[in-house]
């Protein structure tokens, strides 16, 4: 598993280069928003029933079919199959989200998962809608844009709009999900 | 590679947990030795090849070790001391262990080159150069504490 930092230093051993300013105006900047990241975080980790419970929820509004019998969801083992892979993946994010890195969310996560769920007869189509809308709901908690109740504490920096670039980077993780799965 | 963020994130995931608010502490505590960490590192890599023929001079010109391997010295002192700008930068010692300690010391012996050469050479880095003329007190103290951490393993 790797941080922002080696990273940076795997890519440096690979030229075999020291580290110098350019590579490391980066890190610096990970340093100085560290609070804005550990906010960002925590707009998931404190929300995450709620943002996997909505991704669900929508994904089986827009195809009601899959709570019925004999649809993907059903009975109600399958359903609560699928609130847990949801709350796993917004782990590893969370994770990688914290790190600065998505090496844990491939390698730990998301190697593997299509074929896993190919074999278990998931449908990754629906799957990563529920991605979507977990990207989705995450960024807007995370940049306060969500409407409804107040979901982002800034206990650190304040205020979500400051949180933008991280919220961007949370996405790109998402992403990574979806090219995953697709 | 080991480092305070992935230490943090092993732990949590072993535990199957989210990162908790004592995870950002701590996450947290060792950015605020991070600015120190990457001048000294920043620092070091403007002078690595400077530091590198000092020392490798200075251990060479009283004729006690075979001139012949003062080429080899030099290139690994060099390797050495991108590990450590590399440890700087992640705030641990993963570099040094994983690329530089384990093995190192049987491949120095089988290339019959003095390990006492390099100790020599870092002990010289370590004294008798002044650091403190490229780096702040801080960042000399956190390459210091690297240098003293390879001596040790190399000893």
């Amino acid at each position: 598993m790797l941080d922002a930092f080696s990273r940076t230093v795997v890519s440096a051993d690979a030229k075999g280069a020291p580290i110098g300013s350019e590579d490391l105006a980066d890190l610096r900047k990970y340093v100085a928003d560290a609070n804005k990241r550990i906010d960002a975080t925590l707009a998931i980790t404190q929300n995450v029933s709620c943002i996997a419970a909505d991704a669900v929820a929508g994904m089986v509004c827009e195809n009601t079919g899959l709570t019925q019998p004999g649809g993907h969801c059903y009975p109600t083992r399958r359903m609560a199959a699928c609130l847990r892979d949801g709350e796993i993946i917004l782990r590893y994010v969370s994770y990688a989200l914290l790190a600065g890195d998505p090496s844990v969310l491939e390698d730990r996560c998301l190697n593997g998962l299509k074929e896993t769920y190919l074999a278990l007869g998931v449908p990754t189509s629906n799957a990563i809608r529920a991605v979507e809308i977990m990207k989705i709901a995450t960024v807007a908690i995370m940049t306060e844009t969500n409407t409804g109740r107040k979901m982002f504490k800034g206990i650190n920096s304040g205020s979500g709009a400051q949180c933008q670039d991280i919220a961007a980077e949370a996405a790109t993780y998402f992403d990574l999900v979806i090219e995953a799965l697709s | 590679m080991k480092s305070a963020v992935t230490t943090v994130v092993s732990a949590a995931d072993a535990a199957g947990r989210f990162p908790s608010m004592s995870d950002f502490e701590s996450v947290k505590g060792s950015f605020d030795r991070a600015k120190a960490r990457l001048e000294a590192a920043e620092k070091l890599a403007s002078c690595l090849d400077n530091f590198t023929n000092l020392a490798v001079d200075a251990v060479y010109q009283n004729g006690t070790y075979e001139q012949a391997n003062k080429d080899k010295c030099v290139r690994d002192i060099h390797h050495y001391l991108r590990l450590i700008n590399y440890c700087l930068v992640t705030g641990g010692t993963g570099p040094l262990d994983e690329w530089g300690i384990s093995g190192m010391r049987e491949i120095i012996r089988i290339q019959l080159l003095p390990t006492a050469a390099y100790i020599e050479a870092f002990m010289f880095i370590r004294d008798e150069i002044k650091i403190n003329d490229v780096m702040s007190q801080q960042a000399e103290t956190e390459f210091k504490g690297l240098l003293d951490y390879l001596i040790n393993a190399l000893a």
